[in-house]
């Protein structure tokens, strides 16, 4: 395992800091071209994703707790929503980590595909609309917008970190 | 092979061991802070104090619009003044005569009360608002208005505007309030239609309109009647407009039929809207 310098840190630090604030805003903007709010990407799940399976920012259980309570009290229908579903993915990345190679390209794109879903899962069972019936189609566009934002955060850390 | 690689990229398996009893620990409390949360709600009252976050993102949002709306106003021109002058002198005129049929309605009607000794009062006080922006917040719909705590504005309030009900105040904090739309999933609110009788409950469906999900097949219904506030929960005023039958579909019972209504109120940024509150006297 390789040792980071002070400098990656702080400047993974920095992005963490500056991409959380760009999500905070862009939670509260709505698509034009989608007339259902349900249909727009989990900009705080995507961002929190690669963080974790990227292994950037240093992001442990404390880390996501109190960042999932900022996002909870910011954002959230009810406090300790995302608080749950961070630490869970930070749990369910270390648990596939200790059973299998996460390598390349693919591998990564993959794993983070499983976590988003298995968070939206979260989300879903601790909603306070308590639906039964889940849409998929939207469950499906929501997975497919939040995966794109995703591959976009990805491009923008190794952009702006150094490996 | 890895071994021989030495790349910096190379993540093997996890070695460390996973912090399991302290992951327990923080799974047990965010359950036990959801459970509290749910009952005494405790994030309306700290998202009301720490409104000091989100008005700043709400400030950001709403620039561009109120940037647009500053400049058109700057660059209004003689001719459009004029214009909108006479426009809203034909309103006036319109609105007069509509105000003496209203008079003539509300004293015939003083009189009817009285000898029918109906005592019970519209007692409607609102403030007036204008909705901004966010009008989505994390992939939920909300409606924000630019009056909050300082206003007098609390949480529960009924919201109408001048087409009929449109929500009701979720959060409310000291500078702008969150209003939950009469369309989305978990509204409720009590319904009789125009002509006094069906008393009904209607809910969001989350897709633009309301619903009564079990009507019975045998009552009297049919498309375009009109549904308005009972009053029977206290909350939402007697009389207020919420929308039209569009489609009345079968179940798979054949004794009930799912009603969807439209709400006549389609409140848009930048428009008026009304906070309500009511006296009881009942």
């Amino acid at each position: 395992m390789t040792k980071k310098t002070i400098i990656q840190k702080r400047q993974e630090n920095y992005l963490i800091t500056i991409l959380a604030l760009v999500s905070l805003i862009l939670s509260n903007v709505a698509l034009p071209w989608t007339e259902n709010p349900s249909s727009m990407p989990n900009y705080f799940i995507a961002l929190i994703v690669i963080f974790v399976v990227l292994e950037k920012a240093n992001l442990n259980l404390s880390k996501l707790f109190i960042i999932g309570l900022l996002v909870d009290l910011i954002l959230g229908q009810i406090l300790g929503q995302y608080t749950l579903i961070f630490i869970s993915i930070y749990a369910l990345n270390f648990l596939i980590g200790k059973i299998l190679i996460i390598k390349t390209e693919t591998q990564i794109l993959s794993l983070s595909s499983f976590i988003i879903l298995f968070s939206f899962f979260v989300l879903w069972a601790t909603s306070q609309s308590h639906d039964i019936i889940f849409p998929l189609g939207l469950l499906f566009h929501q997975f497919i917008l939040t995966l794109f934002i995703l591959l976009i955060l990805k491009f923008t850390i190794n952009t702006f970190t150094t490996k | 092979m890895a071994q021989g690689k030495k790349s910096n990229n190379l993540k093997l398996f996890n070695r460390n061991t996973f912090p399991l009893f302290y992951f327990l620990i923080l799974f047990i409390l965010c359950l036990t802070i959801m459970g509290l949360d749910y009952r005494y709600k405790i994030s309306n009252e700290i998202k009301a104090e720490i409104s000091i976050i989100n008005t700043p993102v709400n400030f950001l949002i709403n620039l561009p619009e109120t940037l647009l709306l500053e400049v058109k106003n700057n660059l209004v021109t003689k001719e459009l003044l004029e214009e909108k002058i006479k426009t809203l002198e034909q309103n006036i005129y319109y609105l007069s005569i509509k105000n003496q049929e209203n008079k003539l309605l509300r004293s015939e009607n003083k009189l009817l009360r009285n000898k029918l000794k109906i005592h019970k009062k519209f007692n409607i006080v609102g403030v007036n608002a204008e909705i901004i922006l966010p009008n989505v917040k994390n992939g939920y719909g909300v409606i924000t208005i630019n009056k909050g705590i300082k206003d007098k504005i609390r949480n529960g309030a009924p919201v109408i505007n001048n087409n009929g009900l449109v929500g009701q105040i979720i959060n409310s904090t000291k500078s702008y309030s969150e209003i939950k739309p009469l369309t989305s999933i978990k509204f409720a609110v009590p319904a009789i239609k125009d002509s006094g009788k069906e008393n009904v409950i209607l809910y969001g469906n989350g897709n633009g309109e309301l619903e009564i999900p079990l009507f019975p097949a045998r009552s009297k219904l049919k498309v375009n009647d009109i549904f308005m506030t009972s009053g029977i929960d206290k909350i939402y005023p007697k009389g207020i407009n919420i929308g039209k039958v569009i489609a009345i579909e079968p179940t798979k019972s054949p004794k009930f039929n799912n009603i969807l209504i439209q709400p006549f109120s389609q409140p848009t940024s930048y428009s008026q809207i009304t906070v309500l509150k009511i006296k009881k006297n009942d």
